[in-house]
C-alpha cells in the first residue's frame, strides 16, 4: 500500500516495514534480535527457527526494494549477544553494500565497539531525513518541523462489526503528531491503539496491508 | 485381636463409641498390606478409617523395635487438596494421639506453613505429615528428599474424587510413583496407598487410578450407611418478578433472612469470589442486625481471616457464612445446621456434598436450600432433586496424558536430588495417567528439558536440566531457574495476584492485577466484606485503608464456569416434558409453569423427541438459536461444528455463544436455514473429520494453551508478593501458541492443547450420541419476533467465540475501528 505524508511517498509493507522510495531507505522497528535465545538461556523453549524467520523476512524485502539504507528504528537487539546474533552477523555477510542505521532503542545496551563489529552505524537518539524524524519513543521527540516516526509500543488495532464481531491485528499508526511502526519481529505482543477520528491506521492481514 | 486395635476400642468404649463396621474393616485389610480406597460419606468418621489403621500398627511396632533415629521418623503422608483442611485433621489426630498415649508428631505442610517450621521439618519430619499435592512435590524439589521416605508406610489422599478429575490428581500420581520408586530402590518396601472418596459414578476406576498396580492387594470397602437429604427450593411469591438470565439472585435474598433467624448457623454457598462479596453486602444492607454475625470465607481472603472464621464456625459464634467452594469440603463444623445454594450447583455430586456441610454428625439429616438466580433454573432445581433421589451421581473422569504436568514433574525432580532417566521413565510409565506413554514421546520431552527442542536443533544455549558427569542424573544447576520453578510449582492458573494490605498493617486478602490496573487512587472495593479505599501499591502489594463509603465494585476473579454434568442434563430434558404434559410432582416446576406459557406463545417448548430452532433477527443481526440441552461443553463444540457447517454453504462469520441448555449462532448477514439444511448441520456423517477442521478454526485449542504454558513452565505468572519482575523474560501463552504453531507443529505442548479439547471436552461418544439422537427427533424451526426465555439467557452471555469462512479484508471492510471522539 502506498500511501503520501507530508508530500513524500511511504510504501507500506505487509511484512511489517516502511519503504521510503525517495531516500531509497527501508525502516524496520523493533526487531528483538536474540529474544528468542535469551528465552532459552533462561530455560525457556523457544524454537530458533523463529529469528531466522525474521530474516528471511527482512531478506525478502531488500529483494524486493533493494534499498540504500536499512534502518533499524531501535530495540534492534533484545538483550546481549548470543547465538542469534550471530546468526544475524552471517545473514548480513550477504548485504556488503547496504548501509545498516540503528536508531537506539530503550533495549539496545551493547558495547559501542559490538555494533561497530557488526557494522552498524549508530544514530542517538534519532536519524532524521527533510521530513521525517525516526525515534524510537516518539514522545522524546524535540525536532519540531519534522513528523516523527516512532516503533517501541509494538501497535495493534481491533476492529468491530456487526454481529458482536471483532479482529485484532498488528497495525501502522499514523496520527496527528506521530506515527507508529509496527514491532518486526513475529515474538511481540500487541498493543492497542485507539485512534483519534481524523487519523490514519493501517492493520497487517497475512496476505496485504488494509486501510482501517 | 491384636494389642493396637484393642487399645482404640478401649479408648472408644471409655467415650461409649464403638467402630463402625466399614472402620474395621479398613483396620484389617490395612494391616494384611492392603492398598484401596474407602468410600464413605462425611461425618462418619472416614479420617478415622485409615488414620488408626496407621495409628495401631504404629502401638503395635513401637516396643518390637527401638526407637528409630530422629531423622527417619515419616510414618504416614496425608494429602488434602485444601489448606484449610489440614488445620483441623491435625488437630483431631493430635487429640487422639494423645489419648492413646503414642508419641507422634503430627506436622501440616502447604502455602501457609512458615519458613521456619519447614526447616524444622527437614531436620526431623514428624511421624504424620499433612500436605498439599503442590506441598508435596515441593518437597520431592528438595535437596536430600529422596531419603525423607524410607520409613513411610502409607500414603492417604482425602477427598480423592476432587483430585481426580484434574491435573492436581496427576501431581498425586506422579509423588506416589516416585515415591514408590524411592523404597524400592531403599528395599524398603512397606507402602500402601488408600484413598478417601464420597460417592462417585466411576469408584472402580478411582481406585485404579490412586493404585494402578493390578498385581497388589486392592480393596474398596464401601460405608453401608445411608445420609438423610432434605433438598428445598426457594421459590419467588410470583414468576413474574424472576429475572430470565442472572447468575446473582439477590431478588430473592430476603428470603433467606427468616431460614436464618431460626437456624443455628447456616453455610450459604454462592458460585464465584466476586458474587460472594455483593452478597455479603446486600443480607448486611437487608439486615443491618447482621453486622458482626456474618461473615465471608473464600480462597482470596487472607490465611489469618480465613482461620478466624472457621475457629467462629466451630464455636457457633457466627449466625452465617457466606462461602464459595472453599468450604467445600470435608472439616466439620458442628453447629452448621443448614446449607444454601445459590446459583445452580451444576451436578448432583457438589450439591450433595455442600448439602453434607450440615447435619454433619452420624444419624443427623443434611438439609440444604436451592435458590434460584433465573426463572429458568427452577427446572434445574427439579432436576437435581430427582437427580439426588436416585442416587444419578456423575463420574469424574481421570485426567491423561498431560504433556505439561509431566514436564513440570521432571524439572522438580531436577532441581532436588536429580533423576535417572530409565528408572523415571518405568516409574511414569506404571502410573494411570502415563500408561500409554511412548517411547518417542518420552525422548521428546527429555529433549525439551535437556536442548530446548528437538533433536534436529539442539541449542547450545539453552539450560535447564543438565546430566551430572558424577553421578550421570539429570539436575537444574541455575539457581535462578530452580527458584522461578519452585514458585510456580502446581497445576492451578490464575491470573498474576497481589497481596492487600491496610496502610495501618494487617493483611486482608488477594486481588488479580488486572483488576488493580483499572484501579485510580480514592477508588474503593470490597474484599473480605469490607469496603476498602486503594491508596497505593508497593512493593507488589496493593495499600488500602478503610473507606467510608456504603458502596462499591467488587473485584472479580478469573474463574471458569461449571458446566452442567451430562447426568444432569438427562434429567433436564425429562422435567422440561414433564412439565408440558403436567405430570411432574415438584413444586419447583409449578412456579416456573407461567414462563413455559410465554415460550410456547413466542416460540415453542421443545419435548423430548424434538430439536428446538429458533431464528431472530434485530437490529444486532442474524441469530440462530439452538436447544441440544447437552450441557455448556458439548454446546461450545457443537456450536462450532454447526457454523463450520453453514460456512461450507455461503461465505458467512459467526459468533458464537453457548448456556447448558442451548447455543447462538450470531451473523452480520441472514443465516442460511431451513428443514433439509437443519437435518444436514445435525448430521452425525464425517464428524469426526468435521469437528477437527471446526475447533482448528476456533480458538478453543488456544484458551486450552494458556494453562498447559504456565503448567509447563513457558509463561511464568508470578506468585501473591512474590512477583519476580523480569521484563526481558516476559510472553504470553498466546505468543508461543503462534509461534509453536508457526514454527514447531510437532511440539507435544502444543498437541495437548488440541487433545484436552478432543478428549476432556468433547466427549465424542456424548457429541455421537446427541447428533444421533438429533436425527430421531423432530426439527422444529420457529421465527419468534422476540427474544424467549429460552434465548434470552444466552443471547447476554458475553462469552464468544468466532468462525469465519470469509476473506478477512472483505470482512475488515465493513467494519469499524473504536474511535477516541
Amino acid at each position: 500500500m502506498t500511501i503520501t505524508i507530508r508530500d513524500e511517498e511511504l510504501i507500506l509493507a505487509k511484512e511489517r516495514a516502511i519503504y521510503l522510495p525517495q531516500q531509497e531507505l527501508l525502516a524496520i522497528s523493533d526487531l528483538h534480535l536474540g529474544k528468542a535465545a535469551h528465552f532459552r538461556k533462561a530455560g525457556l523453549q523457544v524454537p530458533s527457527t523463529l529469528a531466522q524467520g525474521d530474516l528471511e523476512r527482512l531478506s525478502i524485502l531488500l529483494e524486493r526494494f533493494q534499498p540504500k539504507t536499512l534502518l533499524i528504528n531501535g530495540d534492534m537487539f533484545h538483550h546481549d549477544v548470543n547465538t542469534d546474533v550471530d546468526d544475524f552477523g552471517r545473514w548480513k555477510l550477504q548485504y556488503s553494500n547496504l548501509n545498516f542505521i540503528l536508531v537506539k532503542g530503550n533495549h539496545d545496551k551493547l558495547d559501542e565497539k559490538q555494533y561497530q563489529n557488526l557494522g552498524i552505524k549508530i544514530h542517538d537518539p534519532s536519524y532524521c531525513t527533510s521530513s521525517f524524524c525516526f525515534i524510537h519513543d516518539a514522545v522524546k521527540c524535540k525536532e519540531e518541523n519534522l513528523y516523527p516516526i516512532s516503533g517501541h509500543i509494538h501497535p495493534g488495532v481491533a476492529v468491530f462489526g456487526k454481529a458482536k464481531q471483532s479482529l485484532k491485528f498488528p497495525c501502522f499508526y499514523f496520527g496527528n503528531d506521530y506515527a507508529v511502526m509496527p514491532a518486526f519481529s513475529v515474538f511481540t505482543g500487541l498493543s492497542l491503539v485507539k485512534p483519534k477520528a481524523n487519523e490514519q491506521v493501517y492493520a497487517i492481514t497475512p496476505t496485504k496491508v488494509v486501510k482501517v | 485381636m491384636n494389642k493396637g486395635q484393642q487399645k482404640v476400642l478401649d479408648w472408644l468404649k471409655k467415650d461409649d463409641k464403638k467402630p463402625f463396621k466399614f472402620q474395621e474393616e479398613a483396620w484389617s485389610y490395612y494391616a494384611k498390606g492392603y492398598s484401596g480406597l474407602v468410600n464413605a460419606p462425611t461425618g462418619f468418621g472416614k479420617t478415622f478409617s485409615l488414620f488408626l489403621a496407621v495409628v495401631i500398627e504404629g502401638i503395635n511396632l513401637a516396643n518390637t523395635k527401638d526407637k528409630k533415629k530422629a531423622k527417619d521418623r515419616l510414618q504416614l503422608i496425608w494429602i488434602t487438596p485444601l489448606r484449610s483442611l489440614a488445620k483441623d485433621i491435625a488437630r483431631a489426630m493430635r487429640e487422639v494421639l494423645t489419648e492413646l498415649e503414642l508419641d507422634w508428631h503430627v506436622g501440616v505442610r502447604n502455602g501457609d506453613t512458615t519458613q521456619a517450621e519447614k526447616l524444622q521439618q527437614k531436620k526431623s519430619m514428624p511421624e504424620v505429615l499433612l500436605i498439599t499435592p503442590e506441598s508435596l512435590h515441593l518437597l520431592l524439589a528438595q535437596k536430600g528428599s529422596s531419603t525423607l521416605f524410607e520409613t513411610l508406610k502409607c500414603i492417604v489422599a482425602d477427598e480423592w474424587h476432587e483430585l481426580l478429575g484434574n491435573k492436581r490428581g496427576v501431581l498425586v500420581e506422579l509423588a506416589i510413583s516416585r515415591i514408590k520408586g524411592l523404597q524400592k530402590a531403599a528395599k524398603q518396601q512397606h507402602l500402601r496407598v488408600w484413598g478417601i472418596s464420597a460417592t462417585i459414578g466411576n469408584i472402580e476406576e478411582a481406585l485404579d487410578v490412586i493404585e494402578p498396580d493390578l498385581n497388589a492387594k486392592r480393596i474398596i470397602i464401601k460405608a453401608k450407611l445411608n445420609k438423610k437429604t432434605i433438598i428445598k427450593s426457594i421459590l419467588p411469591d410470583d414468576i413474574e418478578t424472576m429475572p430470565w438470565a442472572g447468575h446473582l439472585g439477590l431478588k430473592l435474598a430476603y428470603k433467606l433472612l427468616p431460614i436464618i433467624e431460626k437456624s443455628k448457623t447456616t453455610l450459604i454457598f454462592i458460585n464465584t469470589r466476586g458474587q460472594s462479596e455483593m452478597w455479603y453486602q446486600h443480607l448486611l444492607n437487608l439486615e443491618p442486625e447482621l453486622a458482626g454475625r456474618i461473615a465471608i470465607h473464600h480462597g482470596s481472603i487472607d490465611f489469618e481471616l480465613r482461620n478466624w472464621i472457621e475457629d467462629a464456625l466451630h464455636t457457633g459464634l457466627l449466625k452465617a457464612v457466606i462461602a464459595t467452594s472453599s468450604l467445600d469440603l470435608g472439616v466439620d463444623f458442628k453447629p452448621v445446621d443448614t446449607v444454601i445454594q445459590v446459583g445452580s450447583p451444576k451436578g448432583v455430586a457438589r450439591f450433595l456434598q455442600r448439602a453434607g456441610r450440615s447435619g454433619h454428625s452420624p444419624g443427623e439429616t443434611s438439609k440444604i436450600y436451592f435458590l434460584p438466580t433465573h426463572a429458568l433454573e427452577l427446572v434445574e432445581a427439579a432436576a437435581i432433586k430427582e437427580a439426588a433421589k436416585e442416587n444419578n451421581i456423575e463420574s469424574r473422569e481421570p485426567v491423561i496424558m498431560v504433556f505439561d504436568t509431566l514436564i513440570q514433574y521432571l524439572v522438580t525432580l531436577a532441581i532436588g536430588d536429580g533423576f535417572d532417566d530409565k528408572v523415571i521413565y518405568e516409574e511414569v510409565k506404571n502410573t494411570h495417567a502415563f500408561k500409554m506413554l511412548l517411547p518417542q514421546e518420552w525422548s521428546w520431552l527429555m529433549q525439551f528439558i535437556t536442548s530446548g527442542g528437538d533433536s534436529l536443533t539442539a541449542y547450545q544455549e539453552f539450560k535447564k536440566v543438565v546430566k551430572d558427569e558424577e553421578d550421570g542424573l539429570w539436575k537444574v544447576k541455575g539457581r535462578q531457574i530452580a527458584m522461578r520453578h519452585r514458585l510456580h510449582i502446581g497445576t492451578i492458573v490464575s491470573d498474576a495476584m497481589l497481596k492487600v494490605k491496610f496502610l495501618s498493617g494487617g493483611y486482608i486478602g488477594m486481588v488479580e492485577e488486572y483488576f488493580v490496573s483499572k484501579l485510580k487512587v480514592g477508588d474503593s472495593f470490597t474484599l473480605a466484606g469490607r469496603i476498602l479505599e486503594f491508596v497505593h501499591i508497593k512493593d507488589m502489594t496493593v495499600i488500602v485503608r478503610k473507606s467510608k463509603q456504603k458502596k462499591a465494585m467488587s473485584p472479580s476473579w478469573l474463574g471458569g464456569r461449571l458446566p452442567l454434568s451430562s447426568n444432569l442434563g438427562t434429567v433436564l430434558r425429562k422435567k422440561y416434558n414433564e412439565v408440558l404434559n403436567k405430570t411432574h410432582q415438584e413444586e419447583e416446576l409449578n412456579a416456573v409453569y407461567p414462563i413455559f406459557l410465554v415460550q410456547q406463545e413466542r416460540s415453542h417448548v421443545p419435548r423430548n423427541d424434538e430439536l428446538l430452532v429458533e431464528i431472530i433477527n434485530n437490529k444486532e443481526g442474524f441469530h440462530l438459536f439452538a436447544y441440544p440441552f447437552e450441557g455448556r461443553l458439548v454446546h461450545e463444540i457443537l456450536a462450532a461444528l454447526v457454523a463450520y457447517r453453514l460456512s461450507k454453504l455461503i461465505p458467512i462469520t459467526f459468533s458464537l455463544a453457548m448456556n447448558d441448555y442451548g447455543f447462538e449462532l450470531l451473523s452480520d448477514i441472514e443465516i442460511p436455514m431451513d428443514d433439509a439444511i437443519a437435518y444436514e448441520v445435525f448430521s452425525p456423517e464425517n464428524l469426526t473429520e468435521d469437528i477437527t477442521l471446526s475447533i482448528n478454526s476456533t480458538e478453543m485449542a488456544r484458551r486450552k494453551f494458556r494453562d498447559i504454558a504456565c503448567i509447563s513452565g513457558l509463561v511464568f505468572q508470578g506468585y501473591p508478593g512474590k512477583y519476580v519482575a523480569n521484563r526481558h523474560l516476559q510472553s504470553s501463552a498466546g505468543l508461543f501458541f503462534n509461534v509453536f504453531s508457526d514454527f514447531d507443529k510437532h511440539n507435544l505442548l502444543l498437541r495437548q492443547a488440541y487433545d484436552e479439547v478432543f478428549y476432556q471436552q468433547l466427549e465424542e461418544p456424548r457429541l455421537a450420541a446427541a447428533l444421533h439422537r438429533i436425527q430421531q427427533s423432530t426439527i422444529v424451526i420457529t421465527h419468534p419476533k422476540r427474544f424467549t426465555p429460552l434465548s434470552f439467557p444466552i443471547k447476554v452471555d458475553s462469552l464468544r467465540a468466532n468462525m469465519s469462512s470469509e476473506e478477512l479484508e472483505q470482512r475488515i471492510e465493513r467494519m469499524k475501528v473504536e474511535v477516541f471522539k
